[in-house]
């Protein structure tokens, strides 16, 4: 164990260090470069949020090989929590750790199924779930407002009354997806994400291996949502409006597809993906069915040609298939 | 019983029945793909509302008649099928894990019609009805129920009686029923699995069409009736038991009475919160559902 993390961090932390700055100086200067327009500003700043979604979803389905379908109902608890929060007279950054943590508890809980259900019941499963959220987010109208949506959400103030600066706000952003990457990084070459991709391969010899996979999975669905929750929290003063349309099964699908378009499993694969297609929608603006189109279209292309995405995903050969139709193939029972 | 108290009674309980058959209906077409391919149809809705709004393109803007734009209707989606399954369906027949992939690829189509809708007929109207089959009014009872509907209700149970007897007595129904059960055995016995999977894909692909367009027939729709029988449909299916063609039946027609009886009462979201609820418990206690075959 000692040889292998001699062997294996600094190799890892050192392959990830020249994309990190990259990466850094990219985010960093973004802000910066558009801060003109403040259209595109915006863009790029949704891009971020998209990133740290990104970094959740890709720990729970690139990592921990679970595909939920309820991570933007998880980031709309944290974002409902929060503008509620400071609704009320908080300061938006003493909310914005109490709805992260809020969301971290809900998405806890609504991954117990996945202890239970394995593949597609699961992800039927979070997908009901989802759904229930989205009418929870219409029905409890007293902390919601309904369909019609909470607008006109302030930027959070820098401690002394004044709101932030739209800029200052993007660099937050920036920021915050920077050190989301980071604790990507740190989570998946540590120990704990050593479990999660053993569990990924195959839970039951992870469990035979003495690893507690009910816990690792727990820690997973804690972990991932977290990232949903920040998201949701910085999501919400920033466009300024949300509704439970801005948190529904559409938005959990397009963030899977990032995931899953740029390479699952993979720490800069999804980061790619998210900067591909996290801008289409802002930019095609009325024309934004066509993104609805285009992305139903890049789920089929990544089902039916590229299951490894861009960044070539899990770095093994290609998983064996089974014989031809017409010879016995073991049918796995439904659970 | 008061007079009033009789009608709502009598309006519930038809609202059930043609909510119910149709329900069944769709239900069936799901679990019949999902029992034989193993796929998980989550474009089951948008396949719903796109044969209800071909229904209203033939219907109100060519002006064919209804019974004729059925045919019509229904009669595409064997060919549309067809396309479905040799280009997209047929490649995952062999993988181990396939229904994953399925229901990712399905919510896919679902997106993409999703967007294709609200491009075209989202921009034309917002509520869609359709000229009705037939005319007149019948009463049950001191409730006044449109022939229509009656006709609707006929239909749709007539097509469930047909199905049954299909897959029960008829050869190409015993070939799908036997792959259903155990595919190598029934290779085994000369059963052509591939074609029963395309004939099982087409067929439950016709069903839903017919439901959406009986629906269409009975009820005005719009847009958001896509998603809404999608989950529907699939908490039918995982409460009845995934494949098994008597529980989607059974099931559906307890929806479409709870729906009626509990958008009576209280509010449809209440409706949808109690059967998302039921197969959250399902999924999670018995996820073999209740009439596993």
């Amino acid at each position: 164990m000692m040889q292998n993390k001699t062997g294996v961090w600094p190799r890892n932390l050192f392959g990830s260090a020249v994309p990190l700055v990259a990466f850094t100086a990219v985010a960093g200067a973004l802000p910066l470069v558009l801060s003109g327009n403040r259209y595109l500003a915006f863009v790029a700043g949704m891009t971020m949020i998209h990133m740290l979604w990104a970094c959740g979803m890709n720990l729970l389905y690139g990592y921990t090989g679970l595909m939920p379908l309820m991570f933007a109902g998880i980031a709309g608890i944290s974002a409902y929590t929060v503008v509620d929060l400071t609704a009320a007279g908080w300061s938006f950054w003493l909310a914005l750790p109490v709805g992260t943590l809020a969301a971290s508890m809900a998405g806890t809980i609504l991954g117990l199924p996945s202890l239970r259900l394995k593949g597609f019941y699961f992800t039927l499963c979070s997908l009901v779930i989802q759904t229930v959220m989205t009418l929870a987010f219409v029905y409890f109208s007293g902390l919601t407002n309904g369909d019609t949506g909470i607008s006109q959400i302030p930027l959070p103030s820098a401690g002394h009354g004044k709101p932030l600066s739209g800029l200052a706000y993007d660099l937050v952003l920036a920021a915050a997806a920077v050190l989301g990457v980071i604790a990507l990084i740190i989570t998946v070459h540590s120990s704990l994400g050593r479990r999660l991709i053993a569990i990924r391969e195959d839970d039951e010899l992870a469990g035979a291996l003495g690893i507690n996979v009910t816990g690792y999975k727990m820690i997973a669905f804690f972990i991932g949502s977290l990232f949903a929750g920040i998201g949701g929290a910085l999501y919400a003063p920033y466009i300024g409006f949300i509704s439970p349309r801005s948190f529904d099964v559409l938005i959990s699908m397009n963030i899977w597809l990032m995931v899953a378009f740029g390479g699952r499993g993979t720490i800069w694969g999804p980061v790619i993906g998210v900067a591909l297609l996290a801008p289409l929608s802002y930019l095609l603006q009325e024309y934004y069915t066509i993104k609805d189109v285009l992305y139903g279209l890049l789920i089929i292309a990544v089902i039916v040609l590229m299951p490894a995405g861009i960044a070539g995903g899990f770095g093994r050969a290609p998983r064996l298939l089974s014989p031809r139709i017409n010879l016995p193939t073991p049918r796995r029972s439904p659970k | 019983m008061s007079n009033a108290n009789l009608i709502i009674l009598l309006s519930t309980i038809s609202t059930g029945l043609i909510l119910g058959s149709i329900f069944s209906l769709v239900a069936v077409g799901v679990t019949i793909v999902y029992g034989s391919i193993w796929m998980p149809n989550a474009a089951n809705g948008q396949f719903f509302v796109l044969a209800a709004l071909l229904g209203w393109t033939a219907t109100v803007s060519w002006g064919i008649h209804p019974a004729i734009a059925a045919i019509l209707v229904i009669g595409l989606s064997v060919p549309l099928s067809y396309a479905l399954e040799f280009v997209l369906i047929q490649r995952f027949y062999d993988v181990p894990n396939r229904n994953v992939s399925y229901f990712v690829l399905s919510l896919g189509i679902t997106q993409i019609l999703a967007g294709i809708f609200a491009f075209t007929y989202g921009r034309w109207s917002d509520q869609f009805q359709l000229p009705p089959l037939i005319g007149g009014i019948t009463f049950v009872g001191p409730l006044p129920v449109a022939n229509n509907r009656l006709l609707v209700l006929a239909l749709a149970l007539a097509i469930l009686a047909a199905l049954f007897a299909l897959l029960r007595y008829h050869r190409y129904g015993r070939a799908i029923r036997a792959v259903f059960q155990n595919r190598d055995a029934a290779a085994l016995r000369g059963v052509n699995v591939r074609a029963s999977y395309s004939l099982s894909f087409v067929l439950g692909n016709a069903v839903i069409f017919a439901g959406g367009f009986l629906f269409a027939l009975a009820y005005s729709f719009d847009l958001t009736v896509a998603w809404t029988m999608s989950i529907t449909a699939f908490a039918i299916m995982i409460i009845g038991g995934p494949g098994s063609v008597l529980g989607a039946l059974i099931v559906g027609m307890v929806f479409g009475f709870t729906q009626a009886a509990v958008s009576t009462v209280a509010s449809p979201t209440i409706a949808a919160f109690s059967y998302l609820g039921a197969m959250l418990l399902i999924l999670l206690f018995k996820p073999s559902g209740l009439f596993a075959r």
